[in-house]
């Protein structure tokens, strides 16, 4: 009776609320928009130049291109729980990509995730990383995006989001909740530990994958000064990216060389970058300067550990390489380990330095999920190609072990030699492969072109 | 204490959704051993249907009375250097050349060894049984000496071929090929296999030819040539032999597929040619040469 009484007042409200929201939806990008009254001399070739330096650093095209596609013209998928949306195409195509922005519109993309259509953009775009960014760098990128990009005529695709998910009003809220205005603030003193808190947190967006995510898909941090949780470690498209804090399954392990070397070369003695960190190896760290690369280097290597987080690694004596030797085979991990692995990654878990990464002791083999190993064990991958190593080495898919034994032997490497992490079982690799079916293969899940002639390889087809 | 609440709303209202959304599709089953499979045929009619063979897993060896022989034998193919140091002068496993432990087609698998020999051999001449086919590459890519045929070391490498072959019945075998095709007319070009060899093979097997090891001192990648490289008797010696070896089986760790994740991507023409430029480098001789090919049908590109 009551409720027949209050139905009409009850939908005339939310109509009415929803109509309110839509509105203030509306108005609330305006809001965040800028104008620089920057004019940007997009023929000079020195800007140009700078432009494309910090478009590498800010690694635009790792998610605007796909694999065999054409440079910036967007069309990757990114998947959600909800569906896949795709990356744009900012090629200085004026049909389909971003030739009719002005400085000021690509600004307010890049920055404050707002396009030239006043719509809010998805958080996939990392603008609350960079919104630090100077103008005067952002311009410098307006001018190499509009001169020395190839216009590629290239329709955008739409989202896969189901209806309500797929409206870009509501987004604007998330802006205005999760993304709010940031400046840079430098938490240290020195050039060094300020250009790498810079890199590391602005056009770097390093958090976008390592910092951990909450509920409404928003970084949890964005700077170390908010709190512990940036660069804390999180799972991103079925990878561990891995803690980058002073913690043992963070970076404690590695020295500041270390880093300096797998930025600039995607390898140490004992590790290689693989999945999407190869990505970002491939497309943008390799680029990089002595200076930069030094400065994210010892900033990463200032950051203190997690809360409650151990520094080092729990003793352990290695008791694995001894039984591998004597052909002790006291686990089924152990027999399927000296069958697939030990020929690559050797009785010792120490590979080849440069060829074939350590398992022992390697911080992405036993970081706090499995994630990243199931992965690369389930559907292979490469280490990015540079041009300080001759040959960019891949580890072979092992699809075709039961789900039963790639659980044995990730297990297995994760807790030999002196490893110590937590167990998977069965159920986590039957997800990841069910997640692998639908993933789209980026440049390094394939094998490298190796053809000396490209003509002469048609006998090679097996 | 509005923004918290906001925040809160939001993020119950996005658990809901995720949870809708995710929800409804539940784990498939897991996913069973796949292994590779390839037909059975006879001997004398090569087109009868009479069934497949299934590449066993190693994990399956528990099950044989004679389990802990096998594993012997797979570790010794695996580590032949390490564990048979007298019998091994060059820095060589059996398993260097015998990709994934025998267990590859093109890659010179073991997979029909067992049942192959005895057989008569155009090198030698004579029939030659599995004791005496394995103490060849002893005394060859090896550059040693043989073991005593009754040695539990012999009997060990013989019991994991006899294993792999998955008592495949004498009058059958896997239609597999053991090695596989180059053209043989082409003409080597020394130089241009150099440059393929600095490109593509010294990050392994090093710019010297010397082969690379592990962090304990075992071999990894062996030696092409020099001292500690197999002699001229061996097969990998002789350059179209090792041109059909290189094409289907190096470099390894570089395609998503195949357990060393290896091969094709060279062409007959590089093959021959890289082939030509280490075989040819200077390494042990064999004192047994004086007795290869009895009956003077010497292949075009043996060594003596």
């Amino acid at each position: 009776m009551r409720i027949k009484k209050w139905l009409p007042t009850i939908i005339i409200a939310g109509v009415a609320g929803l109509v309110l929201a839509f509105a203030l939806g509306q108005l609330l990008p305006t809001l965040r928009t800028t104008e620089s009254g920057i004019v940007v001399d997009i023929n000079d070739p020195k800007l140009i130049n700078r432009g494309k330096y910090i478009a590498r650093t800010a690694d635009c095209v790792a998610c605007h291109t796909t694999l065999n596609g054409e440079a910036y013209a967007g069309g990757l998928p990114m998947l959600t729980p909800l569906g896949a949306i795709y990356s744009t195409n900012i090629t200085p195509d004026k049909r389909t990509g971003i030739g009719d922005y002005t400085f000021d519109d690509f600004n307010n993309a890049i920055k404050h995730g707002v396009r030239k259509d006043n719509n809010a953009l998805y958080p996939a775009m990392p603008y609350p990383s960079y919104q630090i960014m100077p103008d005067k760098d952002v311009a410098a990128m307006y001018a190499y995006f509009m001169t020395e990009v190839k216009a590629v005529y290239q329709p955008n695709k739409d989202s896969e989001l189901p209806p309500i998910f797929n409206w870009r009003w509501p987004l604007a809220y998330w802006q205005a909740i999760f993304a709010p205005k940031r400046e840079f603030i430098a938490e240290a003193s020195t050039v060094a530990l300020t250009r790498g808190q810079y890199l590391v947190e602005g056009p770097g967006h390093c958090g976008s994958c390592h910092t951990e995510r909450g509920i409404g898909f928003q970084e949890l941090a964005l700077s170390n000064a908010e709190s512990n949780a940036f660069l804390g470690g999180a799972v991103i498209d079925g990878w561990r990216a891995k803690s980058l804090r002073g913690e043992y399954e963070g970076l404690s392990t590695w020295s500041t060389e270390e880093l300096i070397d797998f930025f600039k070369t995607g390898r140490t003695d004992t590790t290689s970058a693989f999945g999407a960190m190869a990505e970002v190896v491939e497309h943008s760290t390799q680029y990089m300067t002595e200076e930069d690369l030094y400065a994210m280097s010892v900033y990463l290597k200032a950051l203190s550990p997690t809360d409650g987080k151990p520094v080092y690694t729990p003793k352990k004596t290695d008791t694995t390489t001894q039984k591998l030797l004597d052909g002790v085979y006291d686990s089924r991990g152990a027999i399927l380990y000296a069958e697939y692995c030990q020929i690559c990654h050797r009785a010792d878990g120490q590979g080849v330095p440069r060829i074939f990464p350590a398992l022992a002791g390697n911080s992405a083999v036993f970081s706090k999920e499995a994630d990243s190993v199931l992965q690369i064990t389930l559907s292979g991958g490469r280490m990015p190609k540079t041009p300080h190593d001759r040959m960019a080495f891949t580890m072979p898919e092992f699809s075709h072990l039961s789900d039963a034994d790639i659980a044995e032997v990730v297990n297995y490497i994760r807790n030999s030699w002196t490893n110590q992490a937590s167990k998977i079982d069965v159920n986590d690799v039957v997800r990841m492969r069910h997640f692998l079916r639908k993933k789209p293969k980026t440049g390094t899940d394939i094998a490298p072109n190796l053809s000396i002639n490209a003509a002469s390889k048609g006998a090679s087809h097996e | 204490m509005n923004k918290s609440f906001i925040k809160h709303a939001t993020a119950a209202l996005a658990l809901t959704l995720i949870t809708l959304g995710t929800s409804g599709c539940s784990d498939p089953d897991p996913v069973e051993h796949n292994p590779a499979q390839y037909d059975l045929i006879l001997t004398e009619d090569a087109n009868a249907d009479i069934g497949h063979y299934k590449l066993p897993q190693d994990t399956s060896i528990l099950k044989e009375p004679n389990a802990e022989q096998i594993f012997y034998g797979k570790r010794l193919l695996n580590e032949t250097k390490r564990l048979l140091p007298d019998h091994v002068g060059a820095e060589m496993n059996c398993n260097s050349c015998h990709i994934s432990q025998g267990k590859v087609p093109l890659g010179d698998p073991y997979i029909n060894s067992y049942n192959t020999y005895p057989r008569v051999m155009p090198r030698s001449g004579t029939e030659v049984d599995l004791e005496a086919r394995i103490n060849g590459c002893f005394q060859r890519s090896m550059n040693g000496t043989p073991l005593d045929r009754e040695s539990p070391e012999m009997l060990a490498m013989i019991a994991y071929m006899k294993w792999l072959g998955q008592n495949t019945p004498k009058t059958q075998k896997v239609a597999i090929n053991n090695a596989g095709k180059v053209d043989t007319s082409l003409v080597a070009d020394t130089a241009r296999g150099e440059k393929i060899y600095y490109a593509q093979c010294a990050a392994c097997h090093g710019d010297n030819g010397e082969g690379l090891k592990d962090s304990r001192g075992d071999i990894v990648f062996p030696p092409l040539w020099g001292d500690k490289s197999f002699n001229i008797g061996a097969g990998m010696a002789r350059t179209y032999k090792a041109a059909a070896f290189i094409k289907y089986n190096m470099p390894m760790g570089i395609q998503t597929k195949g357990l060393w994740g290896h091969g094709n991507v060279l062409s007959d023409q590089d093959a021959v040619d890289v082939a030509e430029f280490f075989a040819h480098k200077p390494r042990p001789d064999f004192l047994g040469k004086v007795h290869d090919w009895p009956s003077g049908k010497k292949p075009k590109d043996a060594r003596y």
